[in-house]
């Protein structure tokens, strides 16, 4: 009995043995196929930097424009709490009406501040604006306005409209529309960056399966000897899904690198252009899930694309 | 171990390679293939790497009909037969390391492993100081000498050689018989495709004799004929 379970014991034991061996040769395979990746990579500097170079270009772009994106919207928001709203009070209201209305709009829960205009006040602020050093409408009689600041979460025409019905109240002026108009560029922007994405990533797709391809041309004979001495399909395949992965982790790793240096660029003047409008302007960079994301996706197209180029070759050759 | 039945072969554009070619090979044995270039040695051999598939007929490798094989079991097949091409086919661009260690990277051997076989197979044919150097800078026997260290590391159960010896000097010729012979004794089946008759007279080994397609003799090393034609040669 014992014999026997003995026996069976070291059956286990090297049949156990025989499939780690298996296991190991597996790994073997899959790392000898990585080195010989990285060495035609090494052994073609120049064909791989152009190519990395390539892709970097076509990655820049839509990464590029999603950056942008990202700073505008944020210069949005800004811009949307700076927004006033004109409250212009009936002519006979006076200085003590305005004052008064002043004092009690600004006890709203939604408003932030409120700024009394004299009609004075306004009239020098409207010929600044036209250029002009006097503005003489004669004798009409000027009325007096609040600019309301609002808060920052509150819905705007709601508020315009509450404003309006209160009393002595003649005229509520919101300029709502260049901020719409600046949504739907925003808008048009996202949507436009999406498209760029998925055309480039269908450009990374090309170029790294043209590339792969004609590496296959030139390495036939390799490819050919191979399979006389019996590699499988999957042994060929394998270093050429690794150079499509280093090519497609390269250039978007130089993507990222070629939009960090732009906004580096950009800085200071768009430092000098927040300062014209008494801001200060604070660039932010594609975050790291993004980068993440973008290797991600970029290394895999390598591979599909790359895969679709072996295939079609390996087919063709008929080893 | 190796039995053609009734195999011809055509190729696409029309030509008629072999037309009915019936032998057996015994497993441990070692024979000569000679023949007029265009006699069909050449596509005997590669029928039996499965490089070529037979028109006709049946090509039994260990029993198993390796024409009709799936293409999923053909490198695995490969692997059993370590082919010596006319041409060389080595890697022009790698040293001569790489491309003896071919069939064991493949197998997925630890590189310390592929070092030592290597080795001993350089010393074998000779070209152990040549271990670093690129394929180009060698002469055409050292890399007739390179494609047998590599046709024979990974220690496959059949070796076939076409014109091995075609453009060795005789010396180097009759070196590389004996090195086969070496091989054949420590158990390797051998088939050598060669049109150096006297080469194979002075070896006294099996000789198979194709022409035009057809299998016309087939003597034994003692000169006698193996099928009952029975004349003397």
């Amino acid at each position: 009995m014992a014999g026997q379970s003995h026996e069976q014991g070291a059956y286990v034991s090297r049949k156990d043995h025989s499939g780690r061996g298996e296991l190991r040769a597996w790994a073997r395979r899959h790392a000898y196929s990585l080195l010989s990746s990285v060495g035609t990579l090494v052994r073609n500097p120049v064909t791989s930097l152009l190519t990395i170079a390539v892709l970097a270009i076509a990655l820049t772009l839509p990464l590029g424009l999603n950056t942008a994106l990202v700073n505008l919207e944020a210069v949005h928001d800004n811009l949307d709490r700076l927004d006033s709203i004109s409250v212009f009070l009936e002519v006979d209201a006076g200085e003590d009406g305005a004052r008064r209305m002043a004092s009690r709009l600004s006890n709203w829960r939604n408003i932030l501040a409120v700024d009394p205009v004299s009609p004075d006040a306004g009239m020098r602020e409207l010929a600044g604006a036209s250029g002009l050093d006097r503005f003489d409408v004669g004798d009409i009689p000027l009325p007096w306005v609040l600019e309301v600041t609002p808060n920052s979460t509150v819905d705007i025409a709601e508020l315009a409209e509450r404003l309006r019905r209160a009393d002595r109240v003649d005229m509520v002026v919101v300029d709502l529309d260049w901020v719409r108009r600046l949504d739907a560029i925003l808008g048009v922007f996202s949507r436009l960056v999406i498209l760029l994405a998925a055309l480039f990533a269908a450009s990374v797709l090309f170029v790294i399966s043209n590339n792969i391809r004609t590496e296959i041309q030139r390495r036939r004979e390799e490819i050919e000897i191979l399979a006389l001495v019996g590699a499988t399909p999957g042994y060929i395949r394998r270093p050429f899904l690794y150079s499509g992965l280093w090519m497609g982790l390269g250039g978007a790793m130089l993507a990222w690198l070629a939009v960090h240096a732009g906004l580096w660029m950009l800085r200071a003047p768009v430092e000098a252009l927040a300062a014209t409008y008494g801001a200060t302007a604070e660039m932010v960079a594609p975050s790291t899930q993004l980068l993440g994301l973008m290797l991600a996706g970029s290394g895999a197209l390598g591979i599909v694309g790359a895969w679709v180029a072996v295939s079609r070759q390996l087919a063709r050759i008929n080893p | 171990m190796i039995r053609f039945e009734h195999v011809a072969k055509r190729y696409p554009g029309g030509v008629q390679a072999l037309s009915d070619v019936n032998f057996e090979l015994e497993r441990g044995e070692m024979a000569f293939l000679t023949g007029h270039s265009g006699a069909g040695k050449s596509t005997l051999l590669r029928l039996i790497a499965v490089l070529e598939r037979p028109s006709r007929g049946q090509v039994l490798f260990d029993g198993k009909n390796i024409g009709r094989v799936s293409s999923r079991q053909i490198p695995k097949l490969r692997r059993k037969v370590g082919v010596i091409f006319q041409d060389h086919k080595l890697l022009t661009d790698r040293k001569v390391l790489d491309n003896v260690a071919l069939p064991l990277l493949i197998a997925g051997f630890s590189w310390s492993e592929i070092r030592r076989r290597v080795r001993a197979a350089l010393d074998l044919v000779g070209l152990l100081d040549k271990e670093k150097t690129l394929i180009p800078s060698l002469s055409g026997g050292q890399q007739q000498r390179v494609g047998i260290a590599r046709a024979m590391i990974a220690k496959p159960p059949v070796l076939l050689a076409d014109e091995p010896t075609g453009n060795l000097d005789p010396e180097l010729s009759e070196e590389l018989m004996r090195l086969f012979c070496t091989l054949n004794e420590l158990g390797t089946t051998v088939l050598i495709a060669t049109h150096d008759l006297d080469l194979v007279e002075r070896l006294g080994r099996r000789t198979l004799v194709l022409k035009s397609g057809c299998m016309v003799d087939d003597r034994s090393y003692n000169g006698r004929r193996r099928d009952d034609g029975g004349a003397v040669a």
